[in-house]
């Protein structure tokens, strides 16, 4: 009668304690009992997701990650990368993921995200729990005091909709503000070079005037979107590389740096020549897209 | 310096009344005097009350010869109310604080002009920075009836500071006040059986306990700076998270249909049309810094916005606490060790 549990009677009891220990946490997030930062980022959801992006990473895109370590592992720093994606940011979410699963010392990268996105029903909400905020030099200048990652893609909408022949050739990058506010605060400026992300939509054409309807200033057209409607939404399996370079000093300026227009575009430019050429490298080295 | 006469305008509203106890044992307070159209509910003590109204061009020759050292302003109206439309609401912000300012320009004695103003100024979109500071007024368009009511005042408030620099004059911006026993039309929307929310949007609010918003009014007044200064708590709390708390269940509605259940529901909680104030919060929320107010004014805040939705949840709660988590020893787990 009293016999050690069989290993068939350990797995219910296991499975059954997950279940518990799913319903808790369920139960408890339908109280608000979670906590939130005063950014609106929820670790606890992010982490619930983080499989989800663990799958893409590993799995979908088998991302290959270089030079993780060039991110500081605590203190303020600036992740300038390149854009693409056309319907969803999932670059900006393979960089989060690659600095997870490959940092000794791994932090939840905060993003820039653009206006028009976070005016977006759901996905609004949903990136901003997972450390979206509005891309403003306010909130970068007030995230990096506080001495946190922050990932901002300098091109912003113009590559973000770009066509499918313009692929991997960097856009202007603004008027520099990101180099203004990482002067302004001494955060050192960490290029990423993202390969790959700009095969998963290849976008063809564009529907404005039915992008407006939707309230998005882009509607892309790619070969299976919207052709096979929430199926078209699934990204290609393109294979990744992401390239994170050498840091780029900037404490040495001083804070009154950032008035300097001249030194400005000057940074600007060395960020994206730094991120062209790597982009260029990251090409030949992951060879052909698919396959 | 001798004790002031400070001079409260709007005392019969909450806050007015609220300052008027607040500031009635602090060193250095003389004499507090109340002013108000209709006289207080509250029990003021034997402080000294005018029945006179900001919106009457009289009080341009009453307010001088009460010779105040201090004048608060805290008649400025928030939610149009059923009686009250939004219309009427001008002539009280605007007109009033106008008349007001008048008769502050006849007062010799007057070393600090302090209003109770509101964060509205800031507005709220999708692109707005997470946190304003003071100087971020005037970086979105000023949309709704209220945010250009409070526009226009902040202007003529600005005027008056630049012509009488030896005036202290503090214009305090206060984000949405939540409180146990509090009523106005945000308390009786969170106290809906069912609240309406925006489908697929859920705004950071930052909530300002009612203790904070009278304790900030006070230190205020009895050290005013220069300038704007945001009464904000720390921290924000989402929508979504603040009706869980409370235990509310919530319903989202798309576009066209919100629009109709906002009419409604605004009738309801008697903010008459429920303005498109509250439309743009309830999508975008808003969240203000308030080192000014910490280092400045040297307030320091008892409630976060968490802490001050917690209070309000113990107190909103009606229902017994239906969902509420198993405690760690429940039976499932105590097997599994």
């Amino acid at each position: 009668m009293n016999a050690a549990p069989t290993p068939d009677a350990e797995a219910v009891i296991e499975w059954a304690s997950r279940v518990q220990s799913t319903s808790d946490k369920i139960l408890r997030r339908l109280t608000g009992e979670y906590h939130e930062d005063e950014w609106g980022f929820d670790e606890e959801f992010t982490e619930a997701v983080f499989p989800l992006f663990e799958f893409l990473y590993s799995t979908w895109w088998r991302v290959r990650a270089e030079g993780v370590g060039n991110v500081p592992g605590h203190g303020r720093v600036l992740l300038a990368a390149n854009h693409s994606g056309a319907i969803f940011p999932f670059d900006a979410a393979m960089i989060a993921t690659a600095i997870q699963k490959q940092h000794p010392l791994p932090r939840w990268v905060r993003s820039m995200i653009l206006n028009w996105a976070l005016d977006l029903p759901f996905l609004s909400y949903v990136m901003r729990r997972l450390g979206g905020v509005a891309a403003n030099s306010a909130n970068l200048r007030r995230l990096l005091e506080e001495d946190q990652p922050v990932m901002a893609f300098p091109e912003g909408t113009r590559a973000f909709g770009k066509p499918f022949n313009e692929r991997y050739r960097l856009q202007r990058f603004g008027r520099g503000g990101f180099v203004e506010v990482a002067l302004e605060t001494g955060s050192p400026i960490v290029p990423v070079a993202v390969v790959g992300a700009e095969e998963i939509y290849p976008k063809l054409g564009e529907a404005g005037p039915l992008g407006r309807l939707v309230g998005s200033p882009h509607l892309p057209l790619t070969p299976t979107f919207p052709w096979l409607g929430p199926l078209g939404l699934l990204p290609l399996p393109s294979r990744w590389r992401i390239e994170f370079l050498e840091p780029i000093d900037l404490s040495g300026y001083g804070p009154g740096a950032s008035r300097d227009r001249a030194l400005v575009f000057d940074i600007t430019e060395q960020v994206r020549e730094h991120i062209q050429e790597a982009l260029y490298r990251g090409l030949v080295e992951r060879g052909p897209a698919f396959g | 310096m001798g004790a002031k006469r400070i001079l409260v305008v709007g005392a019969s509203t909450r806050w007015g009344s609220e300052l008027v106890r607040a500031l009635r044992d602090r060193d250095g307070v003389g004499e507090v005097v109340g002013l108000d159209a209709s006289p207080p509910g509250a029990n003021l003590g034997d402080t000294r009350f005018v029945e006179a109204d900001i919106r009457d061009p009289s009080i341009s020759r009453l307010l001088p010869s009460l010779e105040p050292d201090v004048v608060v302003h805290c008649g400025i109206v928030w939610y149009p109310e059923k009686g009250r439309p939004s219309r009427a609401l001008h002539d009280i912000n605007v007109i009033g604080t106008l008349q007001l300012l008048a008769a502050c320009e006849k007062m010799d004695r007057l070393e600090a002009l302090i209003v109770r103003g509101s964060a509205a100024i800031y507005g709220s979109g999708p692109g707005a920075p997470a946190f304003f500071t003071e100087d971020m007024a005037g970086r979105l368009p000023l949309e709704t009836r209220f945010q250009r009511d409070i526009g226009e005042l902040e202007g003529y408030f600005e005027n008056f500071a630049r012509r009488h620099p030896e005036v202290k004059c503090c214009m305090l911006r206060f984000q949405l006040e939540v409180g146990p026993g509090m009523d106005n039309a945000f308390i009786r929307y969170l106290n809906l059986p069912v609240v309406p929310t925006r489908l697929g949007y859920d705004p950071r609010l930052q909530l300002l306990h009612a203790d904070d918003a009278t304790g900030a009014l006070a230190a205020a007044t009895l050290n005013p700076v220069p300038g704007a200064v945001n009464v904000a708590p720390d921290g924000a709390i989402s929508l979504s998270r603040l009706l869980r708390l409370c235990g509310r269940p919530a319903v989202g509605f798309p576009p066209v249909l919100s629009g109709l259940v906002n009419r409604r529901v605004g009738d309801y909680v008697g903010s008459a049309d429920l303005y498109r104030d509250g439309e743009l919060l309830f999508r975008y929320g808003r969240g203000c810094d308030n080192r000014r107010l910490r280092e400045e004014v040297g307030y320091e805040l008892a409630f976060d916005s968490e802490g001050t939705a917690r209070d309000f949840a113990r107190s909103a709660r009606r229902l017994p606490e239906l969902f509420a988590a198993p405690h760690p020893g429940s039976p499932v787990r105590s097997v599994s060790r």
